[in-house]
């Protein structure tokens, strides 16, 4: 175990987590060797940290009484480097950056880029101008439209967003793209993924530390999360993703966009069939689009009445060769 | 040539999302809420609906709706209605469970489709160094977003960041 310290985060020692200092020195070395076991463990989350995890959520500050079991398979590829070192309890914007560099490599080892880089050039460019209006105008904000005809999009912590080409399909113009990033922007903003990510990843310390076993033989470890694309087909709580419709709005609004752009995105992903194989994995992780328009449209009350130049610019909006 | 082609795209979608009139289409409250005679809040009262309620949509002008139901015709604001009935075609009597929001929530069979980013598929998924660098090497600074948005004549405004309405969180 003590060699282990060598990986510790650098940020081991600040001030705030110097109180539950007991808790977190087994905490951090059990962090240190969960990310380096990435890998493998992504393929043993689901039903241990899933569960255990949906369950916290909702409370804050609960902890340490799930303990995942440890019989699954511990294939412990520890000796990787590359992946991110992380201090879970006050990550730092790098450590973000890191994480969700991560999370977006993993998914687009699921799905890659659609070969054409013009439509990459101008998602980004459409997406950076949105991401200047947010409150985190410094992050090197990414975009990129993956191959898949899935209608979704998703946002890993430090800038990273990535949007279906089903979804992209089914936008006719800018502002509607606008609104879209905007949510997703919202999300990293908001650090919604990260905080879940910090909670599940405190959690199972937690557990850990309370458990000698676990801790002994690095079981634990092999359930701990979690840079695996997995965490995109996760749930957020709701109210994050009303959240996040919010500000998407705001953004695009902001940055001189016809500010309904997102809730006509919503209107057409609500005309789709919930049978329909491309909207499942949206529709499993999300408030039904009805109830996100709803929820928008009394946020909106009369805020948007004075908005009058925003532009659609569908006359620039590119459209996909195939 | 590219042109034109982005020319007859622009008609047809002004024509779809423009000011112009829709040709009737079914739409289904949102919720309750009250039609007015004009396209503004402070308009007078001319009729209301309550949620799940199939309505024709008339007419859309700014972010208003011109709505006909059975009892009567009025504008009423965007996000109070949802276009269409429930999805398309093959579920006629959806329209309902669809505009209560219920419909798709809990009852999603977990399915493994062919081209779907399913659980499984993003559960297996392996980190792609080379797809990650290749995101990376599109990414902007500002100063080249704020240049695409002169070239749109993407005018920035002043807009504090929605609230959650009473009620909610």
């Amino acid at each position: 175990m003590k060699s282990l310290m060598i990986n510790t985060p650098r940020t081991y020692n600040r001030p705030n987590i110097k109180s539950s200092a007991k808790l977190l020195i087994p905490a951090l070395l059990a962090s240190a060797l969960g990310l380096s076991s990435m890998p493998v463990m992504a393929f043993d989350l689901q039903g241990t940290l899933k569960g255990a995890i949906e369950k916290e959520m909702p409370a804050t500050d609960t902890s340490q009484t799930q303990a995942p079991d440890s019989t699954a398979n511990d294939n412990t590829a520890a000796n990787k480097t590359s992946e991110p070192e992380i201090n879970w309890k006050n990550p730092s914007k790098e450590e973000e950056i890191a994480l969700g560099r991560e999370i977006a490599g993993n998914l687009l080892g699921a799905a890659p880029l659609v070969k054409d880089e013009t439509l990459q050039k101008y998602v980004n460019s459409v997406g950076r101008w949105v991401a200047s209006q947010s409150e985190r105008p410094d992050l090197p904000w990414h975009f990129g439209v993956i191959e898949s005809e899935d209608i979704n999009a998703f946002a890993a912590p430090g800038g990273y967003i990535m949007l279906t080409k089903g979804l992209y399909r089914k936008l006719t113009n800018e502002a509607q793209l606008a609104g879209v990033l905007g949510h997703e922007i919202g999300h990293i903003v908001k650090k919604h993924q990260l905080k879940v990510l910090q909670k599940q990843q405190l959690l199972n310390m937690g557990a850990g530390f309370l458990s000698d076993k676990y801790a002994k033989d690095n079981k634990l470890i092999s359930k701990a999360i979690g840079t695996g694309a997995e965490i995109s087909a996760r749930s957020l709580d709701k109210s994050a993703e009303f959240e996040a419709d919010r500000l998407g709005l705001s953004y695009a609004a902001r940055a001189g966009y016809e500010p309904y752009g997102l809730p006509e995105v919503l209107q057409t992903i609500g005309q789709t069939n919930k049978n329909d194989n491309s909207v499942a994995l949206l529709f499993k992780t999300h408030p039904h689009p009805d109830d996100r328009l709803v929820a928008l449209g009394d946020a909106i009350g009369n805020r948007l009445d004075s908005i009058k130049d925003g532009k659609t610019l569908e006359n620039r909006f590119y459209k996909l060769k195939n | 040539m590219k042109l034109k082609a982005t020319l007859i795209a622009t008609c047809l979608l002004s024509a779809l999302y423009g000011q112009t009139a829709l040709a009737a289409e079914a739409g289904t409250a949102l919720k309750n809420d009250t039609l007015r005679k004009e396209p503004y809040a402070d308009s007078k009262t001319a009729g209301s609906f309550t949620r799940g309620e199939n309505l024709q949509i008339l007419k859309k002008q700014g972010a208003w709706l011109q709505v006909k139901t059975k009892k009567s015709t009025g504008w009423v604001r965007l996000l109070s209605v949802k276009r269409g009935t429930s999805s398309s075609g093959n579920q006629a009597a959806g329209a309902l469970a669809v505009a209560s929001g219920r419909a798709g929530t809990g009852q999603v069979v977990s399915t493994t489709g062919v081209r779907g980013l399913n659980e499984e598929e993003l559960k297996a998924a392996k980190f792609n160094e080379i797809e990650i660098n290749k995101m990376e090497s599109y990414t902007l600074s500002p100063d080249d977003g704020r240049r695409f948005a002169d070239a749109g004549n993407l005018k920035p405004i002043k807009f504090a960041n929605l609230k959650a309405a009473k009620g909610e969180k």
